[in-house]
């Protein structure tokens, strides 16, 4: 990385860390965050950092907070930040680093890269692996209807009992509909967790109104890449098993090991 | 049970992105000469990214 002639005007965007052997080639082609800068690898101590300069008055101290709250320049950011990393899933292994490791100069980043230690033990734990996500979404309409179905319902209208008995049934379906969802995250996380190397179980995102339905499980899974096969397998098996309860499968990836790093946190 | 439109599901993706780039992957707090203005306005920018999802979700469950 050459310094530019005005070096108070940039730093040192960090998108996260491979290992020394990595080419430089297999970035060339990728943007990042600031497209017309290269994207390239500093590397030290056996751990290459995939960098590139960014300018202060759009990644500055002073310009990113407002930067921050334009969804449009998040959103394009966050999209040419996995575009980086997304380049060496699948050839390399890759810590993903989080949006916004600024570096004021390349010996910052050397810096860093000889003290993190624990990012080559990282790049081993991670060896060959990528992270494929899976999400479960539940229609609770359409699984209340199938379960009611299942049951009589007192069909003499305006008498007491029967009443009474509906009551009884909507209150009984409610808890049948509750507690499938959750049966069916523990047992759609236990069948992937047991494909994969190590597995995550992310808080569910709030209902949006439309689409699938509601989640009811938001999963990141670590599978060596030559087993992403088996994981795939087990998402049309979980899909199968429960798509007539108004069960729909989602699988994203093959990302970069996002989920996977929190201990190499500062 | 309608599958959601390509731009739909493109957005979906987008939930999918935000939430690993923003909120995984490590953090070298002690490292970064010049951090990320505070967490918090992440929290900010996320939030307005995903408002965007549920506006663009609102206009297409209009127009279906």
């Amino acid at each position: 990385v050459n310094e530019p002639t005005a070096s108070s005007a940039t730093g040192i965007y960090v998108y996260g860390v491979v290992t020394s052997e990595t080419p430089t080639a297999l970035f060339a082609g990728v943007g990042g965050v600031h497209a017309s800068e290269p994207t390239t690898l500093i590397r030290d101590s056996g751990l290459a950092a995939i960098a590139g300069h960014v300018r202060l008055d759009e990644f500055g101290e002073e310009a990113l907070p407002q930067n921050l709250r334009d969804a449009a320049w998040l959103e394009a950011k966050v999209r040419a930040h996995d575009e980086v990393l997304a380049a060496a899933v699948g050839h390399t292994t890759v810590v993903p680093f989080r949006f916004g490791a600024i570096y004021e100069s390349e010996a910052h980043v050397r810096a860093m890269l000889a003290e993190r230690r624990d990012l080559v033990d990282a790049l081993e734990r991670l060896s060959g692996a990528v992270e494929l996500g899976v999400n479960a979404y539940l229609d609770r309409e359409r699984l209340r209807t199938r379960r009611a179905a299942e049951r009589s319902v007192p069909t003499e209208a305006g008498s007491g009992r029967a009443y009474m008995q509906r009551r009884q049934l909507e209150r009984a379906l409610d808890d049948e509909v509750g507690s499938f969802a959750g049966e069916v995250a523990h047992a759609s996380h236990e069948r992937l967790a047991s494909t994969a190397e190590d597995a995550r179980l992310n808080p569910v995102r709030p209902a949006a109104g439309v689409g699938p339905g509601d989640m009811v499980l938001n999963g990141a899974y670590l599978v060596p890449v030559a087993r992403e096969k088996e994981l795939r397998a087990a998402v049309a098996e979980l899909q199968e098993r429960y798509a007539d309860d108004g069960v729909l499968y989602e699988l994203t990836g093959p990302w970069p090991p996002y989920n996977f790093v929190e201990r190499e946190q500062a | 049970m309608s599958s959601p439109s390509p731009a739909l599901q493109q957005q979906v993706t987008l939930v999918e992105l935000v939430d690993r780039v923003l909120n995984k992957g490590v953090t070298l707090s002690g490292d970064i000469t010049l951090s990320i203005a505070g967490v918090d306005l992440v929290y900010v920018g996320l939030r307005i990214v995903l408002a965007s999802v549920s506006t663009l979700e609102r206009i297409e469950q209009e127009q279906s």
